[in-house]
């Protein structure tokens, strides 16, 4: 007989499951993808950032022979996209910043396609602009949309405690304003859509790089004016996502249209130029922050005021405030917070969700107070932080309950494997604005929903298994693939539960047709979430199969046991028979069945009452990063030299998937921190192209020193937590930390790019 | 867009001048500023493209006399890679190992770096301090220019549309000579520059000889420093006299505000970055 040993899976170190193809150079993108007959789309864009449309001539266009449709907006309903439903496909009357989107083209080739737009005649009469968020809010400012007078798109207010009373019981009290810039998501696989109606039925499937499928069904539905059990959307193979596919914007349903207007399927895809200037940023913002302490290291308030430059038109990036408020009311314990925030319109470039969601941007905020008070009340820059730290157990003023919490771990471990402290004291001691090359080193943590977080109706993920007769397992779920990894966690979770091995398993990911709901890929919530109803489903799958081969094998199910692609008998490993033999007998027996299970995962989060409070995640990530830099004070130029990251993850499950988050997220961090800036002038872009807009190269990419705090989170599947945004938290705060130690220059505005930094050495210098 | 008309890739030298004769020809060597220029819509190709890398004449390099003569469609990575050149002239071996990334560099060619005439052309400083001369060839006749002065304006040259770059010739430099090249980019590769700064000198017991100062990216075209050549030249390296350099060098240079830098920042790392050099140098 044949004894079949234990053997995990949890933890080891799978290769992605997409990556053979993806390294081979034989994964089908959209760009691959062409229908019979299909059209080219595209569109025409505005040159001016703040205009009215006085007239729009496209006869010349639509004549040009191999043009098949031409749009404007007389042409469609005027329905609203986005957050705010203030952003129209295509704009008639308006224009409110440069990437609108003024008339579109179906056409036999590109070449033809580019010729039309070139035809296209547009009058405007300029208007005022606005480029400045806190112009916006002065009297007598230009006003861009006339249903919000006042240039406030989105305000959100929330407190706790009573600052009043915790200021007067500071013994130090430090205020500062942070200017946080606009960068983009720069994914390898640019937007893209193409849109194909049924002949007959007029059903629409769409080919999209979204990352929320389901909900764009329902915005889809509702600006098409369709039933959304209509349309299907199937998403090739997406190359990148970080939160910028996680919105409908106007490209996608101006690409229907010209499927419609010309009964053709028309494909859509942006260049990459027009990458930059058409797909969403993240959001800036101008953060005044003022923070006590007494003089033992206790947090005494907080008080937040921030401004975000929302752009022409309201995308999710005028909601971060939702996250950045957690940061600041529970990252430390504070009794006493007051946060006021307003995202206002301007003639700028329109924000939209990026991985991290406005935590970026708080953390910069709070990590450099936490080194400014412990440095002014003489305590040590760690210490000070564990004094503060939350811990398991503890339930903030804002709702949040940390039932895991691993964040004193991560500090200690942190600062203990980078040698904290004695250097940030070395440093210290030899710090200074001019004088060659200085080093520093500094600190910060985060942190951030790991167990969804519960801002839609329901934060739930669907999945179906089926089992074939020849024991191999399809996990159809509802979260999508937008190169993460998630497949891979989702099918080594079911492989461990039903015992079979990775080769057994197909994921189908990317058809609404097929795949149960979702709610999308955001807030790090797929493994947690998806991972959790993957694992309810293998669970029903594994008790019907036990509960069969008890009947063949006169054992009872709780004695057996799936393992190595055989039911085996629990106690010993011994092999009771292969599951496709199994699967097989119950397929043809005289009462015939197939294998096939469905469980959807709500998580046990609630949703935030008016005032913000609840515990709007089922868990929490938590992550201390220290990096050491070196600082040229001849020319500014920061090296980042290494990181150490420590993160709670709840559990590891693809040891090298969660190692390449981590990496890439601090790699996105360190982009944000010293090198990405999208460089605006008058609402113009000026780098729209990876010759200015710089990511991160190889060389610069640091030594790095990854640990995880396993806190086996009691929600999480197999005790694991999300972590999807969290790596790319840190980075900026804790270099900003790192120059101050360096060079005793606290700098206050990002990217720490070589100019900015050698300007603000020369007047740290000079004050 | 362009309509290119003709596209001729000559085996002859005398092929590719008649070709050019009418000046209605855009030349392509590596095509690594050309392409990117006319995707970009900022150069119109003429109705003819004419392909130059088949011209054996253009190829290779040799010592002829007291010079090296480099063929115009000698390669990026063949500065660096090839021993005798990066040998003779480690200034330009040096640019080269920072110039774009490899695969650039396997098909950019010297020619055309020098023809395109970018303020930050990465070969154009190195060949500035080593006192380089081109030459150019038409159906009409050869001409050799020094490369000082053949840069007229951002993007322009000397070079008529009939005539073809052929070659550069660079003097060997003399024994004790010392040369510095520095590339300030915000990044260690795939950088455009912000400011380059070359120096050439022979160190004499009298004190520096043939002093050359060149800049990139701080004015229209790169550009020779004479002010601060001449307050070197003769001289010892003292820390008063460095000081000076830096700041003689700072005002001469004529740089503007764009996305890489200000102008003000431009002539700050010019100040540093000299100073520097010029400490490495009397530290030598």
């Amino acid at each position: 007989m044949t004894v079949i040993e234990k053997d995990s899976l949890i933890g080891k170190r799978l290769t992605k499951m997409d990556a053979p193809e993806k390294t081979a150079g034989k994964t089908r993108y959209i760009h691959d993808i062409n229908l019979p007959g299909q059209l080219v789309g595209m569109i025409l864009r505005t040159d001016r950032v703040h205009a009215i449309i006085k007239s729009i001539d496209t006869s010349a266009a639509r004549a040009l022979p191999g043009v098949h449709a031409v749009l404007t907006a007389k042409d469609l309903p005027q329905k609203g996209l986005g957050v705010n439903k203030d952003n129209p496909p295509l704009k008639g009357e308006r224009v409110r910043c440069e990437r609108d989107e003024i008339a579109a083209v179906a056409a036999e080739s590109e070449e033809i396609a580019a010729q039309a737009l070139r035809l296209i005649k547009v009058e405007y009469e300029d208007l005022a602009p606005l480029f400045d968020p806190e112009a916006a809010l002065r009297p007598g400012a230009p006003v861009i949309h006339e249903s919000k007078p006042d240039n406030v798109a989105m305000a959100f207010d929330y407190s706790h405690g009573d600052v009043v009373a915790g200021e007067a019981e500071s013994d130090v009290v430090v205020e500062d304003t942070f200017t946080l810039h606009r960068v983009t998501h720069c994914c390898m696989g640019v937007s893209g859509i193409i849109a194909d109606f049924e002949a007959t039925s007029g059903n629409l499937t769409l080919y999209s790089n979204t990352q929320v499928p389901f909900l764009h069904k329902r915005e889809f539905a509702e600006v098409l004016g369709m039933d959304p059990g209509r349309i299907r959307i199937i998403q090739p193979p997406i190359g990148g996502g970080f939160g910028s596919k996680l919105d409908i914007y106007p490209f996608e349903p101006i690409c229907v249209y010209l499927a419609q207007a010309t009964r053709r399927p028309v494909k859509l895809v942006f260049t990459r130029a027009e990458e930059f200037l058409a797909s969403p940023t993240r959001q800036p913002a101008i953060v005044r922050l003022r923070s006590g302490a007494k003089k033992d290291g206790t947090l005494t308030f907080r008080t937040v005021d921030i401004l975000l430059d929302n752009g022409g038109y309201t995308s999710w990036g005028a909601t971060i405030p939702f996250v950045m408020m957690q940061t600041f009311s529970s990252l430390y314990r504070v009794p006493h917070c007051l946060y006021h925030t307003k995202a206002v319109y301007t003639n700028n470039p329109y924000a939209g969700s990026f991985r991290g969601y406005g935590n970026l941007q708080a953390t910069f905020a709070i990590e450099a107070h936490m080194d400014k008070m412990a440095d002014a009340i003489g305590m040590d820059a760690l210490d000070f932080r564990m004094k503060n730290a939350q811990v398991a157990g503890e339930v903030t003023p804002q709702g949040m309950d940390f039932k895991t919490c691993g964040l004193q771990d991560c500090l200690t471990l942190a600062a203990r494997d980078s040698d904290f402290a004695a250097k940030r004291s070395a440093y210290a001691a030899r710090k200074g604005a001019v004088g060659g090359v200085k080093r520093g080193i500094g600190m910060a943590s985060m942190l951030h929903v790991g167990g969804g977080a519960k801002i839609y109706p329901s934060d739930g993920c669907g999945t179906n298994i089926k089992l074939d007769d020849f024991g191999h397992v399809t996990i159809m779920t509802g979260a999508s693939e937008i190169g993460q990894g998630s497949e891979t966690v989702l099918a080594q979770l079911v492989c461990e539960e039903l015992g079979v091995p990775m080769s057994a398993v197909t994921v189908v990911n990317n058809d609404t047709d097929i795949t149960p709901w979702d709610v999308g890929v955001h807030a790090s919530r797929t493994t947690f979430i998806a991972g959790n109803s993957a694992v309810g489903a293998a669970r029903k799958a594994k008790a019907k199969i036990l509960a069969a081969a008890a009947g063949l094998s006169n054992l009872p199910a709780e004695q057996l046991d799936l393992r190595g692609g055989h039911v085996i008998r629990a106690e010993d490993g011994e092999s009771v028979m292969p599951l496709a033999k199994l699967l097989r007998s119950l397929h043809f027996s005289d009462k015939a069945e197939l294998v096939t299970t469905s469980h959807y995962y709500e998580p046990p989060s609630v949703h935030q009452d008016k005032g913000f409070k609840g515990n709007v995640s089922a868990a929490y990530a938590w992550a201390t990063q220290v990096v050491e830099i070196e600082v040229d004070t001849d020319t500014g130029i920061v090296t980042l030299l290494k990181v150490w990251a420590a993160h709670d993850v709840g559990r590891v499950l693809n040891r090298l998937g969660i190692e390449g988050q981590i990496e890439g997220g601090i790699v996105m961090g360190q982009g944000y921190a010293l090198t990405e800036d999208m460089i605006m002038v008058e609402g113009h872009l000026k780098n729209a192209g990876f010759t200015d807009y710089k990511l991160i190269t190889a060389p610069e990419i640091p030594e790095m020193s990854i640990e995880f705090i396993e806190t086996m989170d009691g929600e999480g599947p197999q005790g694991a937590k999300g972590v999807g945004e969290a790596p790319a938290i840190c980075m900026a705060a804790a270099i900003g930390n790192a120059i101050e130690n360096a060079t005793g220059v606290r700098l206050t505005s990002l990217p720490f790019t070589p100019e900015r930094v050698y300007r603000g050495l020369k007047q740290g210098a000079a004050s | 867009m362009t309509a290119i008309e003709r596209y001729l890739a000559p085996a002859s030298l005398d092929d590719a001048l008649a070709a050019l004769a009418g000046g209605n020809a855009t030349i392509l060597a590596g095509g690594t500023d050309l392409m990117v220029q006319s995707h970009g819509g900022k150069t119109r190709l003429r109705p003819v493209l004419l392909n130059i890398r088949r011209l054996p004449e253009l190829a290779g390099h040799s010592i002829e006399g007291e010079s090296v003569r480099i063929g115009a469609l000698t390669t990026i990575n063949q500065l660096r890679e090839d021993a005798t050149l990066a040998k003779a002239l480690p200034l330009l071996a040096e640019a080269a190992d920072r110039f774009a990334s490899d695969q650039v560099r396997n098909m950019a060619t010297i020619g055309g770096n020098v023809c395109n005439a970018s303020p930050a052309g990465d070969t154009l400083v190195p060949l500035l301090v080593l006192d380089a001369e081109v030459e150019l060839a038409s159906a009409s006749g050869r001409r050799r220019l020094p490369i000082n002065g053949f840069f007229t304006g951002p993007g322009r040259t000397l070079r008529q549309p009939e005539e073809l770059l052929t070659a550069i010739y660079v003097p060997m430099p003399r024994l004790r000579t010392v040369s510095r090249f520095v590339k300030f980019g915000t990044r260690p590769a795939l950088d455009i520059s912000a400011v380059s700064l070359g120096f050439k000198a022979e160190l004499t017991p009298a004190g520096l000889a043939n002093v050359r100062v060149a800049f990139g990216a701080v004015g229209p075209t790169p550009m020779r420093g004479p002010g601060t050549e001449a307050l070197l030249e003769g001289q010892r390296l003292t820390p008063a006299l460095i000081a000076k350099a830096a700041e003689t060098a700072m005002a001469e240079i004529t740089p503007i505000d764009d996305v890489r830098a200000t102008a003000w920042y431009r002539r700050e790392l010019v100040h540093n970055l000299l100073r520097k050099v010029l400490n490495d140098v009397a530290d030598h």
